[in-house]
């Protein structure tokens, strides 16, 4: 018998530091793919992506604030991580559920590189958000009535909470791996804190520490005022998610420097981010100064478009030709001396009370002068286009906004007979959608109002052709805009049948 | 026969059937359901009818998805041969926990606010059919499936559904609608329609499949 010569331990120590990091890759790469194909996950990104198609299509009718589309997209990431953290647990305890737990321990892979794995297993989903969340925002930037800017930092926000709530799964997997239970309890924990209870309002510096604090109001602010601490909310998150990772990480028996430093960053971050987010949730003074500024002296970029200016925040400058066009159309129906008088067509923001109040803008005294609000699209183009016939009729827009007299029809007249789909554009401008009765008109400001005989008139005026109308309209202008005129006499003036009802000028 | 045998055999199985239940699974849903419910009386809001409404039905979500684990029966591999079948052995498993749940959502509905409750037959038939529904699919997922542990899987289609059926549920069914909506007597037909069709479908799955139907989905997790 000859003895065998063992050699051994000399080559083992090197290679296998090595080989851990590619393992740990190459496990993060195999629960990664398992991770995406998993039927909740495959769910969750395909709902997803149906809301995006289904809701962009649509959104802010087609002219967007890129300001305001930044944040819409942060809110349904967190169904897409709710699904996320449902499966990296699950896969952080099959292993236990399975058995196979002792198998595992006689690989090279200690459990805290396999836990280490299992959290890089999430990134690849997380890059996935980020792409939905690129898609859309960039489907809004394209649209053509775009303005605004976005802000990197607010589109990050989607992605990364998938990423929170993914490693948080991770970690709840390593802390409880006997309790199945404990995932699904978590997400309905998570549900009901984030998703059902993000009530718009008071945003203050503890509501920050949420994963998606969304203030969302009717109106756009101009990017500069808006006072979000987007950029420390994004590192914020970035630490949450690093910390809970390596929490994670340390909880499966990791102790090396690197871990240890990471942690302390991911800390430092997630501590830096939370303190100055809380910070700049409350306005600072100069903020509150641009604010006020903004509502009452407004430093406006003005444009000529054929006679007319129109003065505009600078964002919305793109804008203006959009608001001339229609201008010009009422205004070329308009007859006497308001056909050719020049407008001053302003925007008017009140932005005192941040971007989720609610705030009404009164009437201007100033003769002339139009406004203009942040919004544009849909229903906002009659509005605009009724101000303008208003203040052709009666020269401003506090006294448009009191007309109840005849001159209604005129000005209801100029305000949608050049729209495509008159009727309807009356039917939306109108506050209860009808388009019989007595009824509330919307406009930028002060909102104009409708007696039932009025309406009568109007639709009767709507559905005959506007060229004869027109020409009515253009030979008796100084009778039908003078104040006091009846709305029998203006329907008699344009040859439509008379109201049933006199006015009421009460 | 087969009956008194049935009889004859219970008594014994309560023991360790008893024993057996999932209980921490069960015990945290439902800690986790009285702390929720709790929440309005610690922090002293005074939520509106539809903040307290969503609050019930989300602790009924969570109660059910206690009871998703309910038919977990790590033996159940052994168990297969008992004379008992297994229906009477689920059968046992339910009954031994609806009066703890019954318990348990009486003490949910006495801690929301009494001001901003809705009806609570109404709610409980709610809470009823969300549990019916979750044991069927319980049901369903060892009827179908090799596994000895379904929970996990049960409770994250649970889930799935309450986050999707809101958003894709017909809007004609009105299953969600709110205490003073005209629909909401019919949306509770409907909802008792659903607690009966879901109990049917789980007592269907009782059956151990033997002979030649016994053919099952080997689950993804089955063991090796």
């Amino acid at each position: 018998m000859s003895a065998v010569l063992v050699e051994e331990s000399a080559p083992v120590q090197a290679p296998l530091r090595d080989r851990g990091v590619r393992a740990v890759l190459a496990l993060a790469r195999f629960e990664a793919r398992r991770l995406l194909l998993s039927i909740p996950v495959l769910i969750a990104f395909a709902a997803y992506v149906a809301w995006i198609v289904w809701r962009t299509r649509t959104s802010w009718d087609g002219s967007p604030a890129l300001q305001d589309a930044d944040r819409a997209t942060q809110s349904m990431p967190m169904l897409v991580g709710l699904a996320v953290l449902l499966y990296a647990n699950y896969a952080v305890v099959r292993s236990e559920r399975h058995g196979t737990e002792p198998h595992f321990s006689i690989l090279v892979l200690q459990p805290w590189r396999r836990t280490a794995a299992h959290a890089l297993s999430v990134v690849p989903a997380a890059l996935l958000a980020a792409v939905c969340v690129v898609g859309q925002f960039t489907w809004e930037a394209l649209k053509p009535g775009a303005i605004g800017h976005g802000s990197p930092a607010e589109l990050a926000v989607g992605p990364l909470t998938v990423l929170v709530f993914g490693v948080l799964g991770v970690l709840l997997g390593r802390l409880a791996r006997r309790w199945a239970f404990a995932a699904p309890l978590l997400v309905v924990v998570l549900l009901f804190a984030f998703v059902l209870g993000t009530a718009p309002g008071d945003a203050n510096g503890r509501s920050w520490l949420a994963p998606v604090v969304s203030e969302t109001g009717p109106d756009t602010l101009p990017s500069d005022l808006l006072g979000r601490p987007a950029a420390w909310h994004a590192l914020y998150l970035a630490g949450v998610a690093l910390c809970i990772a390596l929490l994670a990480v340390v909880v499966a028996g990791g102790r090396s420097a690197a871990v240890r430093t990471g942690l302390a960053l991911g800390l430092a971050a997630a501590v830096t981010g939370g303190v100055l987010q809380a910070g700049g949730a409350t306005p600072s003074p100069e903020l509150t100064a641009a604010r006020e500024r903004a509502s009452a002296r407004p430093e406006l970029t003005c444009a000529e478009h054929g006679g007319s200016t129109y003065c505009a925040f600078p964002e919305w400058v793109p804008r203006t030709d959009a608001w001339a066009e229609v201008a010009d159309r009422v205004q070329s129906l308009a007859g006497g001396p308001a056909h050719d008088r020049p407008l001053l067509v302003r925007q008017r923001i009140d932005a005192r009370y941040g971007p989720s109040a609610d705030t009404s803008i009164p009437a201007s005294t100033e003769p002339h002068r139009v406004t203009v609000g942040t919004a544009w699209g849909g229903n906002r183009v009659p509005e605009f286009s009724s101000a303008v016939a208003a203040v052709l009729v009666a020269g401003t827009e506090a006294a448009g906004s009191e007309i109840c007299d005849g001159r209604m029809v005129t000005v209801m007249w100029l305000s949608l007979s050049w729209q495509d789909d008159p009727m309807a554009a009356l039917r939306r401008v109108r506050l209860d959608d009808s388009v019989t009765g007595s009824a509330i008109v919307l406009s930028p400001t002060d909102p104009l109002s409708m007696t039932e005989g009025q309406t009568d008139v109007v639709r009767h005026l709507l559905e005959k052709p506007p060229a004869g109308v027109g020409a009515r309209v253009k030979a008796h202008w100084a009778e039908l805009t003078a104040p006091g005129v009846t709305t029998a006499r203006a329907a008699e003036l344009l040859g439509v049948a008379k109201p049933g009802k006199a006015d009421s000028c009460e | 026969m087969r009956v008194t045998a049935v009889r004859g055999v219970t008594p014994d199985l309560v023991g360790p059937v008893w024993r057996t239940l999932p209980w921490r699974a069960l015990a945290a849903a439902g800690i986790l359901g009285l702390l929720v419910a709790a929440t309005p009386l610690v922090t002293g809001g005074e939520p509106a009818p539809w903040q307290t409404l969503l609050l019930l039905r989300g602790i009924a979500l969570i109660g059910a998805l206690g009871l998703a684990f309910l038919l977990d029966d790590p033996a159940r591999h052994l168990t297969a041969p008992l004379p008992t079948p297994r229906p009477v052995r689920q059968a046992l498993r339910v009954a031994l926990v609806t009066p703890i749940a019954a318990l348990w959502w009486a003490a949910v509905l006495l801690l929301t606010p009494s001001a901003s409750r809705p009806p609570v037959g109404e709610v409980t038939l709610e809470a009823v059919a969300v549990g019916v529904l979750a044991l069927a699919a319980a049901a369903l997922a060892v009827r179908l499936t090799d596994e000895a542990r379904p929970g996990p899987f049960v409770a994250a289609v649970l889930l799935l559904t309450a986050v999707l059926a809101p958003l894709l549920a017909p809007e004609g069914w009105a299953l969600f609608a709110q205490a003073d909506d005209p629909r909401w007597p019919a949306a509770h037909d409907r909802w008792a329609v659903l607690a009966v069709g879901a109990a049917v479908a789980g007592a269907l799955c009782g059956p151990e499949p033997l002979g030649r139907g016994a053919r099952r989905i080997r689950g993804a997790g089955a063991p090796v």
